[in-house]
C-alpha cells in the first residue's frame, strides 16, 4: 500500500533490493580488507572487472554456466592474492591515505590493460542472460535476477556472519581489525588473517560480478568502475571501520539509487550523485570517529 | 629451571637507546619484578621479549631455545605470554570471545589453561561471560586480561605494569592471582612502577633506569626506601 | 645571504620550465602540441604541490578547480554569437557577458580560489583518510554538476570557439608564475609553518602554529594555480568534461608522486619526465617512427605505463625521483659542521 502510494511498483522495489544487496557484498569484501589491512581498495572494480571478463571468455568458449562462474571465481582469487602480496603487503607500514592512493594507481594500470586487451569495445557475458526474463508472481512480473541476487546477497551475508561469529578464524578476524598489534601478541597469525579477508574478499567480488554481468552484460575497461566509487561512499557513510554498519552503508546506497532512478525522471535523477557525496562529506566531518579508528587510537583531526 | 633468560639484550628505537645490555632470568614458579622510572625501558624489554621492538644485540631464551627475530604470535605460540600495559581489551567482543582470543597460542600438546583455568582464577569473569568485555570495570578488565593470557596454558607470563589505574583493594586481588599463578609452576616477570609492593611480591625485583639494570632488591629489602631512590635517581 | 643561497632551487624548476618552452618552439607544430600539454601539466602539478607536498594531507579534489577554471574562463570568452548557438542553456548574465583573454585568466584562478576556499573551509580539519575521501566526494560533486548543469557551460559537450590563446609564450609564462608563485610561498613563513605541520604536528601545535589555518592558506593559494591552469587549459584544446575528472586526477598525482612529492623540484621534474613518456605513448597509439621502426601501440598503453611507474614508485621509492628535495648545489665541506656531526654520535 506504502508502496503504491510512493508509486513504486514492485518489479522496481525488487531490483533496488536487488542492486542494494549487490552493493552490500561489495561493501563487505571492501570493507573486511579495510579492517585487517587498513587499506581501501579502490581497484576493487577492477577485480570484479577481471571475472566478468572470464565470464565472458566462458560464453565465448561455450562453457556450461557453472563452470563460467568458477573459471570468474578462479581469476579473481587469483588476480586478489597476487594484487596482495605485490602491492598492499609492501605498502603495509605506510599511511592508509598512501595506500589508497596506489590502490587507486592499481585500478587504472588494470582498467588499461583490459582496454589494450580488449578494446574500447570490450566483451560480452551473455550467457547468463536467461536470468533477465521475468517470473510471474500472481500477476506481477519481478525479473529473475532480482530474486536471484536477493537471495544470493542474503545468504552470504548470513554465511559470513557465522563464520565471523562462530568460528576461531572469524573471531581472529574481527580482533585484527579491533586491535591487529593486541591480537598478534595473543597468537593470531597477521598473515592468515589477512590471507583470509583477501580471500573473502575476492570470493564477494566473483558473486558481485556475476550478479551485476546480467544487469550490465556488456563488459568494458570501466565496468564496475562507478559501481565501485559508490559503494566506498555507501560503506564511509555506514562505518568502514565495522562490518555491519558498512554493509548497512553498501545496501542502502545501491537501494536508493535503485528505487530513486527508477521512480524518478532522469531530470531529477541525475543529480543523487552528488547528493551522496554531499551526505559523505557531512559525515566525516560530524562522526570522524566511528569511520576511521583502530582500535583506540583517536582518528587524526586538526 | 630457568624458563625465561634475557642475555645482554639492547633495545633501539632509531637514534634511542631503550634498553642496554640487560640481563635477566625468570626460573619456573617464581616472580621476578622489574621496577624503575617512566621510560626506564621495562615496557620495552618486554615487548623485546614477544618480538615487537627492535632489538640490536642480545638474546632471549624459552627454555634455552632462542626466540629472538621470531613474529610475536609465534612467540606467543612458542609459550609466552603478555598482559600488555593498558589490558589493551577487546571491549567490543563478549568476555568468552575475549578468552576465547587466548586460545590461538595454546599447543596442541598442552591439556592444561584453557578457558575453564581463567574461570577458576577469577570467578568474576564467569558471570560476565556473555556481556561485552567494555562494560567491566578497570580492575575487572585486568583480571580478564590475565585470564586470556593464561587461557594458553603458557609457561612464562608476561606483565606490563598491571596495578596501573587500579584501587589498591583491587590491586591486592590481582596480586594474589599472581601468587597462585606463580605456585601453579609458571615463570612470572612482572614490570612495574609501584616498587614497593613489587618487592614485597616478587622473589627478586631487578631496578632499572635508562635503559640500564641499577639494583637486584629481594623481599626483604622492601622497606628499604633509600636504596630505592638512589638507585632510581641516579 | 641566506636568500642567494637558496636561489638554485627555483632557478632550476624555472630554467625546466623555460627550456621545455624554447624546445617547444623549435619542433613541428605537431610535436608542439605536445609540448604546450606539457607547460600546462606542469602548471597543474605545480598547484597539487602547493598542497600536498607542503602539507603532507592527500587531495584528490584539486582537478575540480582546474575544472572550474576551465568553465570559468571559457564560458566568458567564447564569442556572443557563438555562445547562443553551441550553450543554448547558458544563464542570461554568462551569455552577455564577456572578458578578455588575461582576465579571464585572472577570473580563472580568482573562481578557482574561491571555491577552494569555500571547500577548505570545513574539509581543512581533516587528515589522512578521512581528506582524502572528503576532497574525492568533492571532484565527484563537480563533475556530476558540471556535467548536468546547462546553465554555467557546455555540459556534456566539449568546449568550442574558445579563442586558442595559449601560445608557448602563455603557455610557459602561466607555468612560471605557478612555479615561481609555489617557491614563494614554501619560502614564506607560512609555508614553513605548514611544512611544520608535516613534519610533526603535536610540535607544531605546541609551537602555537594552526595547522587548520596554514592548510586552509595553501589549500585556497593551489585553487587559484588550479583555476589558472584551467584556463590557460581550456584557451588550448576544447576541453569536455570526461577528461577533467579521475583520469585527469590520476595522471597528475602520477607526476607530482613519481617526480617527488615533497619538493616542487619534484612536481616538475615529475610532470615534464611523465607526460613526455605519456605522450609519446600517446602518439603512438598513430604509429611513431622511432630510430627507424614503426611503433604503434592500442590505446590505453599510456595510461598503464604511468600507472605501473606510480605502483613501483610507491613500493620502492616513496620520496620519488628528486628524492623529494629541491635542487641544491653541493656544499663545500665546513669543518665545523664536521666536527658537530661527530661530537653527536658519543
Amino acid at each position: 500500500m506504502i508502496l503504491a502510494f510512493l508509486n513504486i511498483t514492485w518489479p522496481v522495489f525488487a531490483d533496488a533490493l536487488a542492486l542494494g544487496g549487490i552493493f552490500a557484498l561489495m561493501a563487505v569484501g571492501i570493507g573486511l580488507v579495510f579492517g585487517v589491512l587498513r587499506l581501501v581498495n579502490f581497484a576493487y572494480g577492477q577485480l570484479m572487472m577481471a571475472g566478468a571478463f572470464a565470464l565472458a571468455y566462458g560464453d565465448q568458449w561455450g562453457l556450461p554456466n557453472w563452470l563460467s562462474i568458477l573459471f570468474c571465481f578462479g581469476v579473481v582469487l587469483v588476480l586478489s592474492v597476487l594484487l596482495d602480496h605485490l602491492v598492499f603487503r609492501p605498502l603495509r607500514m605506510h599511511s592508509p591515505a598512501v595506500m589508497l592512493v596506489a590502490t587507486f594507481a592499481v585500478a587504472f594500470v588494470l582498467q588499461n590493460i583490459a582496454l589494450i586487451a580488449w578494446g574500447s569495445f570490450g566483451k560480452t557475458a551473455g550467457s547468463l542472460g536467461v536470468w533477465q526474463a521475468p517470473w510471474d508472481i500472481h500477476g506481477v512480473y519481478i525479473r529473475k535476477i532480482a530474486i536471484i541476487a536477493i537471495v544470493t546477497a542474503a545468504v552470504c551475508l548470513v554465511l559470513l556472519q557465522l563464520l565471523l561469529t562462530r568460528t576461531p578464524v572469524g573471531l581472529h578476524m574481527r580482533a585484527a581489525s579491533m586491535d591487529f598489534r593486541t591480537a598478534r601478541l595473543l597468537g593470531v597469525r597477521a598473515n592468515r588473517v589477512i590471507g583470509g579477508a583477501v580471500l573473502i574478499s575476492g570470493l564477494l567480488a566473483g558473486v558481485a560480478a556475476v550478479m551485476l554481468s546480467v544487469e550490465q552484460p556488456q563488459i568494458t575497461s570501466t565496468w564496475a568502475l562507478p559501481e565501485t566509487i559508490y559503494v566506498l561512499m555507501g560503506v564511509v557513510l555506514g562505518g568502514l571501520n565495522r562490518p555491519i554498519p558498512a554493509t548497512l552503508g553498501g545496501f542502502s546506497i545501491g537501494f536508493a539509487f535503485g528505487l530513486l532512478g527508477g521512480i524518478l525522471p532522469s531530470s531529477q535523477s541525475q543529480y543523487l550523485p552528488s547528493f551522496i557525496f554531499a551526505a559523505v562529506i557531512v559525515v566525516l566531518l560530524v562522526r570522524p570517529n566511528g569511520l576511521f579508528t583502530r582500535g583506540a587510537a583517536p582518528v587524526e583531526r586538526v | 629451571m630457568t624458563a625465561l633468560a634475557v642475555e645482554s639484550l639492547s633495545v633501539r628505537y632509531g637514534a634511542v637507546d631503550a634498553v642496554r645490555g640487560l640481563s635477566l632470568e625468570v626460573r619456573s614458579g617464581q616472580i621476578v619484578g622489574l621496577i624503575g622510572p617512566n621510560g626506564a625501558g621495562k615496557s620495552s624489554t618486554l615487548h623485546a621479549i614477544m618480538g615487537s621492538a627492535p632489538i640490536v644485540s642480545g638474546d632471549v631464551r624459552l627454555d634455552g631455545r632462542s626466540v629472538v627475530g621470531q613474529r610475536p604470535e609465534d612467540v606467543a605460540r612458542r609459550g609466552i605470554a603478555l598482559v600488555p600495559e593498558g589490558r589493551r581489551i577487546f571491549g567490543e567482543l563478549t568476555v568468552e570471545e575475549n578468552l576465547r582470543l587466548g586460545l590461538a597460542a595454546r599447543r596442541k600438546q598442552r591439556n592444561g589453561g584453557g578457558i575453564e583455568r581463567a574461570y577458576e582464577l577469577f570467578p568474576m569473569l564467569r558471570e560476565y561471560r556473555s556481556r561485552h568485555a567494555g562494560v567491566l570495570s578497570g580492575g575487572q578488565q585486568q583480571q580478564l586480561a590475565i585470564g586470556r593470557a593464561l587461557v594458553a596454558d603458557p609457561e612464562v607470563l608476561l606483565l606490563d605494569e598491571p596495578s596501573l589505574g587500579l584501587a589498591p583493594k583491587i590491586v591486592d586481588v590481582v596480586f594474589e592471582a599472581l601468587t597462585r599463578i606463580r605456585d601453579g609452576g609458571l615463570a612470572v616477570l612482572l614490570v612495574e612502577q609501584r616498587a614497593q609492593r613489587t618487592v614485597a611480591l616478587a622473589d627478586e625485583s631487578h631496578v632499572l633506569a635508562n635503559g640500564d639494570l641499577r639494583l637486584t632488591l629481594g623481599p626483604k629489602d622492601a622497606g628499604d626506601t633509600d636504596q630505592l631512590v638512589a638507585a632510581y635517581l641516579a | 645571504m641566506n636568500q642567494a643561497r637558496r636561489l638554485p632551487e627555483l632557478l632550476a624548476p624555472v630554467l625546466l620550465v623555460l627550456a621545455t618552452a624554447l624546445l617547444g618552439l623549435e619542433v613541428s607544430p605537431y610535436l608542439q602540441t605536445y609540448f604546450l600539454d606539457t607547460l600546462v601539466k606542469v602548471a597543474i602539478v605545480v598547484a597539487l604541490y602547493v598542497f600536498i607536498g607542503n602539507s603532507g594531507v592527500l587531495s584528490f579534489g584539486t582537478i575540480s578547480f582546474v575544472a572550474l577554471g576551465a568553465w570559468t574562463a571559457g564560458v566568458l570568452t567564447v564569442p556572443e554569437g557563438q555562445k547562443k548557438i553551441t550553450m543554448p542553456g547558458l544563464s542570461h548574465f554568462l551569455l552577455s557577458h564577456n572578458v578578455g583573454n588575461v582576465a579571464s585568466l585572472v577570473l580563472a584562478a580568482g573562481a578557482g580560489a574561491v571555491f577552494a576556499l569555500a571547500v577548505g573551509l570545513p574539509l581543512m580539519r581533516l587528515s589522512g583518510l578521512a581528506a582524502g575521501i572528503a576532497t574525492f566526494a568533492v571532484l565527484g560533486i563537480t563533475y556530476n554538476v558540471l556535467t548536468y548543469e546547462q546553465r554555467i557551460g557546455p555540459g556534456l559537450n566539449s568546449f568550442s570557439g574558445v579563442p586558442q590563446t595559449t601560445g608557448m609564450w602563455q603557455a610557459a609564462i602561466g607555468a612560471l608564475i605557478c612555479v615561481v608563485a609555489a617557491y614563494a610561498y614554501q619560502r614564506t613563513r607560512f609555508g614553513r609553518m605548514l611544512r611544520a605541520t608535516r613534519e610533526d604536528h603535536a610540535a607544531a601545535a605546541a609551537a602555537g602554529i594552526s595547522t587548520y589555518r596554514q592548510r586552509l592558506l595553501a589549500f585556497t593559494l593551489s585553487g587559484a594555480l588550479a583555476g589558472l591552469a584551467g584556463g590557460l587549459w581550456v584557451h588550448l584544446l576544447p576541453l569536455q568534461v570526461g577528461g577533467l575528472y579521475l583520469t585527469l586526477t590520476f595522471i597528475t598525482l602520477a607526476m607530482l608522486v613519481v617526480g617527488g612529492s615533497g619538493s616542487l623540484l619534484g612536481a616538475v621534474v615529475g610532470t615534464l619526465a611523465l607526460n613526455g613518456i605519456y605522450s609519446f605513448f600517446t602518439a603512438a597509439t598513430n604509429t611513431v617512427d622511432v630510430l627507424g621502426w614503426h611503433l604503434k601501440v592500442p590505446a590505453g598503453t599510456a595510461e598503464m605505463v604511468l600507472g605501473v611507474l606510480m605502483a613501483a614508485v610507491l613500493i620502492l621509492r616513496p620520496a620519488g625521483i628528486t628524492g623529494s628535495r629541491e635542487f641544491s648545489l653541493p656544499r663545500r665541506r665546513r669543518p665545523v659542521a664536521d666536527l658537530e656531526k661527530a661530537r653527536a654520535t658519543t
